[in-house]
């Protein structure tokens, strides 16, 4: 040949990704290389392993880590257009493959037992829940796969074409499989899961090595067989965690690819048939999906890959599952029947009578918190009688997915910041797209605003080259940066539009200071849509767009900027600051320029009526709107939505429900005529202690307990809160009414005990109530066994000192027989409740009428 | 006789209150003038004042933590007993402060 001497050309490079080169990147790698004809290899120069470019296995093989120098070899008759591609791929796709995998793993929480368990005898091991649930059922042990056993009778090949065929054949069906499910994936992740195994199954090295086993006289099977440990030994080597991980990935392609080959089917796709606990080193996500869903009650794998597909596919179908749990395989015995525990990351394998007693307790106080749960928030659905959406600001699929799991009803600020950040080059459009559809898709057709990004100032981002600025916050910074930034903006509009198709989604505007801008934004996005238009690619044309209200002068031209847009959302933080001149973050100033100054409160009504009388729609969102106190405030503002943390929508909900329009219309008639901030403090204060829930309530009386030990009373007890949604930390209320009981007993005599605490982890002052059908023992100070708990939880910061005059009043109470005698006799809990309000009734009327001050101000005529 | 008293528990929530109502319905029982301050999570209540004190025969303090003031009963004939006693067995206090 006359190109005996040419030299391949060259690519040097070094693995610009954390985890390493590992399988997701190595596909797309490959994929480039199959499109030409040359050879590529690709060497790495730490440890010298060449591989085939074109073969996913080949460059894992590589152990390719961060920072390691490599080079790309091509040669042969397309060698310079695959040079290109394969410089573009390293320059520009490469860096920005490596969307992380969200390790939600949380530290182990072995310390927070709870005390009925332990008092039960309960014998531990701890993992980390990276699904979290509670799960019973039998063990059922996945062995490291043994793959020789199962590899068929024939273990040579008589005939090595008919051996060929199969394997081929074999590999086509596998990846017919792999293709008809990524068409049903139903999220970006599950996809690009899928993609990886794919790009296994059509793998150059794989198809070699399988080959060369069946050339060398192997029967299908056992080259199968031996291909697999062949790879699963290499990758096994590899530093990198995260490619050692990727070995499941190769088993599970190995295992399905056998059932293929051999007539029989391996044993190591379990089936189940009874309630069960599946115990394994790893799991393939094709594994998990193959396995009967209504039998497989909790995971437990020794793996510490929170990261793991199959991890995130638990996630997805809430099945509960604990990592980390070495040894497990050989800890635990197949039949055996075990809890895992992954809400406190506790796995139980000998299961006594106390402690099925807890877990059947628990899951009974699960599904009751579960129908409370959503009759609340259908009770508050149904009472607000101006309706008012409480959206989410969120910056991840993931915080999207857990808002709506608390009942939002929208993502009101979609953050697109996050994902510019601590990056060397701009998000792609393609991976932008898969993080707004994973959010649209999360909101099932409820809105969803995505704000375009807002850098510059005190964010930096070097790729953007955006100056320092001496004074950040008054620079250049959000939209106004998007003229000189169009490919950017364009990529981002662009994947906004494309994942508008599936509903609800609109694009919002940040730092618009003038009716300009917005024209300038409107074409940016119109030019987006042209060419998308071009491309024949779908997206929603009747997109709704809206800017954010943060910079006071837009405040001003209202009548000009309205007829411009379809919704505003006033961001509360800057527009204070700006309002004001004043840092929030300054202490000096910020107590006297708080967001709930009357002038401020009266430039936010001025807004509310301008765009009201422009039928626009008018959300906001910041610190004001996450302040629960502020909540009669916007509905006396007639506002369309507030958008919160997404932890907080629940509570928001329940105080919605007990807000009444017009009323809040009066106080924020009130609010406007006060003179300072502090006033407006002590009136919304005043008014949301009218707000907070009463002392006693039925949900928080238990009668014909069956509790047998003070722990599992006290656990009762603190249930009761859980399923009233009045705690916010079961474990920290339980052990802060512990730590008194520690002290000496709470057993007051009389068959009496009063346990109590102050702890924040009660949403509210509350008296709990239970009465036992066996008295059981307390140390109480006469000895006797009691049959009566009065609970008494106190807030910890905010109590009111009139709810202390009550719980004192009732401590005396219980020394007075009669009173004793009431409460050992009412019938229902809303007799209980009743006498206590009757006897307690002077005090607890009073701590509402004492909370309410009379106005201080009277609104002044205008 | 002219009886002083001071609860006090360690969180100030119940048994600090409940003491009190013991004592003084002993007290009241047995024919006794008593009044009772109480140190909970309210501050102090029902306030000893200086002729209070000086009045009394003795002073009964039923507390478990320290307590805000105790040099205003110097010159005082004073029993100390942990507050589970006023709720274990009162009436033992009372037989005590005879002798």
């Amino acid at each position: 040949m006359s190109d005996r001497n040419h030299k391949p050309l060259e690519l040097f490079f070094s693995c610009p990704l954390v985890s390493g080169l590992h399988a997701r990147p190595a596909s797309h790698l490959a994929e480039v290389a199959n499109q030409f004809s040359s050879e590529c290899s690709l060497k790495n120069l730490r440890n010298g392993v060449v591989a085939n470019a074109k073969s996913v296995l080949g460059i894992i093989s590589a152990d390719i880590r961060h920072h390691d120098r490599c080079v790309l070899l091509v040669s042969g008759a397309d060698e310079r257009a695959a040079h290109k591609s394969l410089h573009a791929f390293v320059h520009e796709t490469l860096p920005k493959c490596d969307v992380p995998l969200v390790d939600v793993a949380t530290s182990s929480q072995s310390n927070s037992m709870p005390r009925a368990l332990k008092a039960a005898g309960a014998v531990f091991i701890s993992g980390v829940p990276i699904s979290r649930g509670i799960g019973q059922g039998q063990v059922v042990v996945l062995r490291r796969m043994s793959l020789p056993e199962k590899a068929g009778s024939r273990k040579v090949a008589t005939n090595p074409n008919h051996e060929l065929d199969l394997i081929r054949n074999g590999l086509a069906s596998v990846r017919h499989q792999i293709l008809e499910k990524l068409k049903y994936s139903l999220t970006p992740v599950g996809s690009a899961v899928l993609q990886a195994d794919l790009a296994i199954a059509s793998d150059v090295l794989l198809l070699e090595k399988l080959t060369e086993q069946v050339l060398g006289g192997k029967s299908a099977g056992r080259a199968v067989v031996e291909t697999a440990e062949y790879f699963i030994d290499l990758l096994g080597r590899s530093e990198s965690k995260y490619i050692r991980q990727r070995s499941a990935d190769i088993e599970e392609i190995c295992m399905q690819l056998l059932e293929e080959v051999c007539d029989e089917s391996p044993t190591q796709s379990v089936s189940l048939s009874e309630p069960s606990v599946l115990v394994a080193e790893s799991l393939g996500p094709q594994q998990l999906l193959q396995l009967d869903r209504r039998w497989l009650k909790a995971l437990v794998l020794e793996h510490s890959a929170g990261t793991s597909h199959a991890a995130i596919l638990a996630r997805s179908l809430g099945i509960p599952t604990l990592a980390a749990v070495r040894n497990a395989r050989l800890l635990l015995t197949p039949g055996s029947e075990i809890v895992v525990d992954a809400h406190r990351g506790l796995l139980i394998p000998q299961l006594s009578a106390g402690i099925r007693r807890f877990y059947e307790r628990e899951q009974r106080t699960l599904d009751l918190r579960k129908t409370a749960w959503s009759r609340d928030l259908r009770n508050a659905a149904e009472t607000d009688r101006k309706r008012i959406e409480v959206a989410a600001n969120a910056s991840s699929g993931e915080e999207s997915i857990a808002a709506f799991g608390n009942g939002a009803d929208g993502i009101g600020l979609f953050r697109t910041e996050m994902i510019f950040l601590g990056r060397d080059g701009p998000p792609s459009e393609q991976e932008q797209f898969a993080i707004y559809s994973e959010v649209v898709r999360a909101a099932e057709g409820r809105p969803v605003i995505i704000r375009t990004f807002d850098i510059g100032g005190d964010k930096k981002v070097a790729y953007l080259n955006l100056t320092r600025d001496e004074n950040p916050f008054l620079g250049y910074r959000g939209a106004r940066i998007y003229a000189d930034h169009r490919p950017v903006l364009q990529a981002q509009l662009r994947a906004i539009l494309r994942a508008s198709t599936e509903g609800g989604v609109r694009i919002m505007a940040p730092m618009i200071t003038s009716r300009e801008e917005i024209v300038e934004f409107k074409a940016a996005i119109a030019e987006a849509k042209r060419s998308l238009t071009r491309e024949s690619v779908p997206f929603d044309s009747e997109i709704k767009i809206g800017v954010m209200l943060e910079v006071p002068a837009l405040g001003f031209s209202l009548d000009q900027i309205c007829p411009e847009v379809d919704f505003l959302s006033i961001g509360t933080n800057d527009l204070s600051q700006y309002f004001f001149a004043a840092d929030r973050s300054n202490a000096n100033v910020s107590s006297r320029f708080s967001v709930r100054h009357p002038a401020f409160l009266r430039f936010l009504e001025q807004i509310s009526q301008q765009v009201r009388f422009h039928h626009k729609w008018l959300g906001v969102c910041g610190d004001m709107a996450a302040n629960i106190q502020n909540l009669p405030l916007f509905l006396g503002l007639d506002l369309d939505e507030i958008s919160i943390p997404g932890a907080e929508i629940h509570e928001f909900k329940r105080a919605l429900s007990k807000l009444d329009a017009d009323e809040c219309r009066r106080v924020l008639e009130r609010a406007l005529a006060c003179k300072h901030a502090s006033e407006v403090d002590e009136l919304l204060t005043a008014r949301h202690g009218q707000m907070q829930e009463s002392l006693v309530s039925d949900d928080l009386v238990v009668l014909g307990s069956t509790s047998r030990t003070k722990e599992e009373v006290i656990q009762e007890m603190v249930d009761a809160f859980y399923i009233a949604d009045r705690t916010t930390d079961r474990h920290l209320l339980e052990e802060a009414l512990w730590a008194r009981e520690e002290v000496y007993s709470t057993g007051l005599g009389f068959g009496f005990a009063t346990p109590h605490c102050k702890t924040d982890a009660v949403t509210s002052d509350a008296i709990c109530v239970l009465r036992l059908n066996d008295p059981i023992h307390w140390d109480s100070v006469d000895g006797e066994p009691v049959r009566m708990v009065v609970l008494l939880a106190l807030r910890d910061s905010e109590s009111a000192t009139t709810h202390m005059q009550v719980f004192s009043a009732l401590a005396r109470k219980l020394m007075n027989e009669e009173f004793r005698h009431h409460l050992l006799r009412a019938e229902t809990a809303g007799a209980v409740t009743a006498y206590l309000r009757d006897e307690l009734g002077a005090a607890i009327g009073k701590s509402n009428e004492a909370q309410a001050p009379e106005p201080s101000v009277q609104p002044q005529a205008p | 006789m002219k009886i002083v008293a001071v609860t006090a528990c360690p969180t100030g929530i119940a048994h600090t209150y409940m003491a009190a109502a013991r004592l003084e319905k002993i007290a009241k029982n047995l024919g006794h003038d008593i009044k009772v301050e109480t140190q909970g999570a309210m501050g102090i209540e029902n306030k000893l004042t200086e002729s209070d004190i000086r009045q009394a025969q003795i002073a009964i303090f039923a507390i478990d933590i320290e307590i805000e003031g105790r040099e205003r009963f110097n010159g005082v004939k004073v029993i100390q007993v942990p507050l589970q006693e006023a709720l274990k067995n009162p009436e033992g206090i009372f037989v005590k402060i005879q002798h």
